[in-house]
């Protein structure tokens, strides 16, 4: 069924005030898992649970918020699983630092044995 | 009936590599006899024929829509293509583990028909890749049957499969894979063949170069064709995702490379055998591993294969066995290999020490990257999902160290330090050079990325390095080893064509009417929605849209789909690309509105062609070294 | 190469390993043993007679359902919530993305299993509660949510998930 739209509504679908938002925008719909999908983000979803957290982003961009404080808004609602950055902090250090740590070991051991 | 046959032909392969296997260990102590070893190579090459026929009548099985084999009812169908019903052999577990033990026999008895017949090493390989095998075969014929039926009567037609499967690049895709990482079974098998022999004046390295070449090669085309068809398939505009399953296929590639790279120092000067051995190992237990995570759904991924807990808990335990078993051996075995000489600061070893290093730190933190979330759920129930933003941080540092390597390494020496005049002949205009066009191209270009701009200088580092040594060894008529020179100006393409495409491409969603146009940003100055056709295709329904994007005063035609299939009622999305040199205009056509509108989702994807270039570029720099017929 | 270090080569796959298996034997039976309580989100719905949605309701022990009239599932568990709410506890509809005039008709068609309805068409309660779907249900403790389950809520998963949080908290009370 195609209806005959009786005025325009050609736009883009998020606007933006500066190209500053707009990178936020996308950067963030990158970083944040579809809750539903088995594995992939927001951006390349179609679900409607995407959709909706494309659409609040969007609006929390346009808002004012800050990258960090969108961060904790979709994670209280969807759980720390909804970032593909891991937050830096307790047993995650492990994962971040890890390695680098492993990279410094293997150097040493093999600064003092030069024989393989 | 023919099924039945197939089956038993199989049956009976994995009956005469046990005879094989009993014969070989039961007179393993005595003297080895050359009329046993002959005997076992004719038991082993039987059985490996009874592999061949058993998947070739399955392939007529699948040709002729045997729809009372039940994997052949569940991925395949009357309507397909020839084409892809021989694909959907392999489109899951079952079929797919067939073609692995396929490649595996059919590797394996070229290689050991091939070798010489004084090789010392022949009995003890020909054991190893039996193993192998068998582990592999009854796996298969326990755990995941593909020649069970559906009784009494079978099905009426098959299951389509996946309309996404339904493309030759998927379709190849695995095939070619496979014969990768099974290639790299040969080498193992060898390796452990030396380990267990422990004699280690024989020369090794000789007799499975080529044949690591070939694997490499299968491996790098069949991850390069996986991340394509991903691209222009699966309409998200990415390649690379640091999937779970994505990177459980990069840990054998990198490996490989680091083994390639070993390998010729190892022959050549003597040295790093240590490395290459346990490298050798590295890939295969990689393979394994990378087997099991797929195969038993521990980890969700869109690649995954069902789950299965059965079939996880031998995998794991045949992987778990074969790695710490290679493992042990080797570790014992070290003391004795290791070289007379130390590795010299500055050589030409050196960096090639340092490749291996950064290469197994590589492999550490993507294994990392998958098992964490295990780790973590694991023991406090958190779950955390680790994604693209992690790996690239990661691996940023990473390349840039190892980039900077490779311009020094450029004009190393072979087991003596390199020449310091040589030194500062090179790098100091590298960096000059590589600077400026840094902040040429900063100053027209507004974006900023650390991470993009740590990938940028690491490939141009990289590419001005070979172009300095290009040119200087030509005007000094030098030998220019031409196959390292193409891989490693592949992989300088790579780093700076990743990093670009992070860095400049851009989306937009747009929303519009039919006939309606509109003007997106400063370079695509208008986006214009023609029309719509609606058409009925073989076994699909289409909505194609009619697109002209005008974008810097060329005007180009797009045409995304959008299909809903006959059999399953699915619904799929076709992306429009338009290809060319430095940019890939790539459009798909999204939902439409209450209002009758369209909404279309437009990705400017930068540098595309250059990570496809890249990947030849480093195949063909390989061709080339092999063509080198000793070191 | 030292003993440690050849010690290490080999224990760390053993590690590894013995991991995986854990992980492929064990943890799959207890996924769903770990849940962070968390408040209630704030929120200003009606009900379908228009009539602003109470706090008090989500007092007490109560389940809170996410359902709707084109969702197909929602059907295959109705009637074993139509039991759990006859004799064991309250449950709250919370009807998501939905038609009221479609909704009410399937209530109506298939029984009313709810002490409360909340419409919320646009999903925005459903939203702040992290609801990808229908249906999913939650499980309430004075204002607090301590279980959450996705998908139909059957036989299984109220006694393996919801009845021991319950009962855990019924002790606590005690």
């Amino acid at each position: 069924m195609f209806l005959i739209a009786l005025t325009s509504s050609a736009e883009l679908i998020y606007q933006f005030e500066d190209q500053q938002q707009e990178d936020r925008f996308y950067r963030l719909i990158n970083e944040t898992r579809c809750p539903k999908c088995t594995s992939g983000s927001i951006a390349s979803s179609n679900a409607p649970v995407s959709r909706d957290l494309k659409q609040k982003i969007y609006e929390l961009i346009l808002a004012g918020t800050s990258d960090e404080e969108i961060k904790n808004y979709i994670s209280e609602r969807f759980g720390a699983s909804s970032s593909y950055k891991p937050a830096v902090k307790g047993m995650n250090y492990f994962l971040w630092f890890g390695p680098f740590i492993f990279l410094s070991l293997i150097i040493l051991i093999f600064y003092f044995n030069k024989r393989v | 009936m023919i099924g039945e046959i197939a089956h038993f032909f199989s049956l009976s392969a994995a009956l005469l590599l046990i005879i094989t296997l009993l014969l070989n260990t039961i007179f393993f102590f005595s003297n080895p006899n050359s009329n046993q070893l002959i005997l076992s190579i004719r038991l082993f090459n039987q059985s490996c024929w009874l592999i061949f026929v058993s998947f070739g009548l399955y392939i007529y099985l699948a040709i002729t829509d045997d729809f009372s084999i039940s994997y052949i009812a569940s991925h395949s169908n009357s309507q397909l293509p020839i084409f892809y019903k021989i694909a959907s052999i392999w489109s899951a577990h079952e079929g797919s583990m067939f073609l692995w033990i396929v490649f595996l026999a059919l590797w394996s008895s070229l290689f050991i028909n091939g070798l010489d017949k004084n090789n010392p090493l022949k009995k003890l390989t020909l054991i190893m890749l039996i193993l192998v095998i068998l582990g592999f075969l009854l796996f298969l014929l326990i755990t995941s049957n593909p020649f069970s039926r559906i009784l009494p009567f079978g099905v009426m037609d098959g299951a389509d499969i996946n309309p996404i499967l339904q493309d030759p690049a998927l379709a190849i895709h695995p095939p070619i894979l496979y014969l990768g990482y099974v290639g790299f079974v040969i080498s193992f098998s060898y390796v452990m063949a030396y380990l267990c022999k422990g004699n280690f004046k024989i020369e090794w390295e000789e007799d499975i170069r080529a044949w690591s070449f070939v694997a490499w090669i299968f491996l790098t085309v069949g991850i390069t064709l996986g991340s394509w068809w991903a691209y222009y398939e699966l309409g998200w505009g990415g390649y690379w995702f640091w999937d779970p399953v994505e990177n459980v296929a990069l840990l054998p590639w990198l490996a490989a490379t680091a083994f390639m790279h070993s390998l010729y120092a190892s022959s050549k000067s003597n040295i790093l055998k240590t490395w290459t051995l346990f490298l050798g190992i590295m890939i295969f237990s990689l393979s394994l591993f990378g087997a099991f995570i797929v195969r038993s759904g521990i980890i969700d991924s869109v690649h995954s294969f069902a789950n299965d807990p059965q079939r996880g808990l031998y995998l794991l335990g045949f992987s778990g066995l074969m790695t710490l078993l290679s493992l042990v051996i080797f570790a014992y075995r070290i003391p004795a290999i290791n070289s007379s000489k130390p590795v010299i600061t500055g050589s030409k070893e050196s960096f090639l020490s340092m490749n291996n290093i950064l290469m197994v730190t590589s492999i550490f933190s993507i294994f990392l990257g998958v098992t964490y979330p295990l780790i973590l759920e694991s023991f406090s129930g958190e779950k955390v999902s680790i994604g693209p933003p992690y790996y690239n941080t990661i691996f940023a540092p990473l390349i840039l160290i190892a980039s900077i390597l490779i311009m020094i390494s450029v004009d190393s020496l072979w087991q003596r330090k390199m020449l310091a005049r040589k030194f500062f002949r090179s790098i100091i205009p590298t960096f000059i050079l590589v600077t400026s066009i840094i902040y040429i191209f900063w100053s027209l270009i507004k974006e900023f990325s650390l991470l993009a701009y740590i990938g940028i200088f690491s490939g141009l580092i990289i590419l001005v390095a070979y172009f300095i040594k290009i040119i200087s060894s030509l005007k000094a008529k030098e030998y220019i080893n031409k196959g390292s020179a193409f891989a490693h100006i592949g992989l300088g393409i790579l780093f700076l064509s990743i990093s670009v495409n992070s860095l400049l491409s851009y989306q937009k969603n747009i929303n519009l009417s039919v006939g309606e146009s509109l003007r997106i940003n400063e370079s695509i100055e208008s986006f214009k929605f023609s029309n719509l056709n609606v058409r009925t295709a073989s076994n699909h329904d289409v909505i194609s849209a009619n697109v002209f994007v005008l974008m810097d005063g060329v005007s180009v035609n797009l045409n995304p789909e959008k299909r809903k299939y006959s059999t399953r009622g699915q619904i799929t999305s076709e992306t429009a690309i338009h290809a060319t040199p430095f940019k890939d205009i790539y459009l798909n056509i999204g939902d439409q509105l209450e209002d009758g509108s369209w909404t279309f989702s437009l990705k400017i994807n930068y540098f595309v062609k250059w990570i496809w270039l890249s990947s030849a570029l480093m195949v063909l720099g390989m061709v080339l070294a092999m063509q080198k017929r000793k070191i | 190469m030292s003993f440690l270090a050849r010690i290490f080569l080999i224990l760390l796959p053993v590690l590894i390993f013995i991991f995986y298996g854990k992980v492929l034997l064990i943890d799959d039976k207890k996924s769903n043993d770990y849940f962070e309580p968390k408040e209630f989100p704030v929120f200003q719905l009606n009900n379908f007679d228009g009539i602003p949605t109470n706090l008090d309701i989500i007092s007490g022990v109560k389940l809170l359902n996410v359902w709707a009239s084109w969702c197909i599932t929602c059907l295959v568990e109705h009637p074993f919530l139509s039991k759990l709410a006859e004799s064991q506890i309250e449950i709250i509809g919370l009807n998501y993305k939905d038609d009221k005039t479609k909704a009410l008709d399937w209530l109506k068609r298939h029984g009313n299993p709810y002490t409360s309805l909340i419409y919320d068409p646009r999903g925005d309660l459903a939203f702040d509660l992290g609801v990808t779907g229908a249906p999913e249900t939650f499980l309430i403790v004075d204002q607090k949510i301590v279980g959450h389950i996705q998908g139909e809520l059957n036989e299984d998963k109220w006694k393996s998930t919801f009845l021991p949080i319950i009962q855990n908290s019924q002790k606590e009370l005690n």
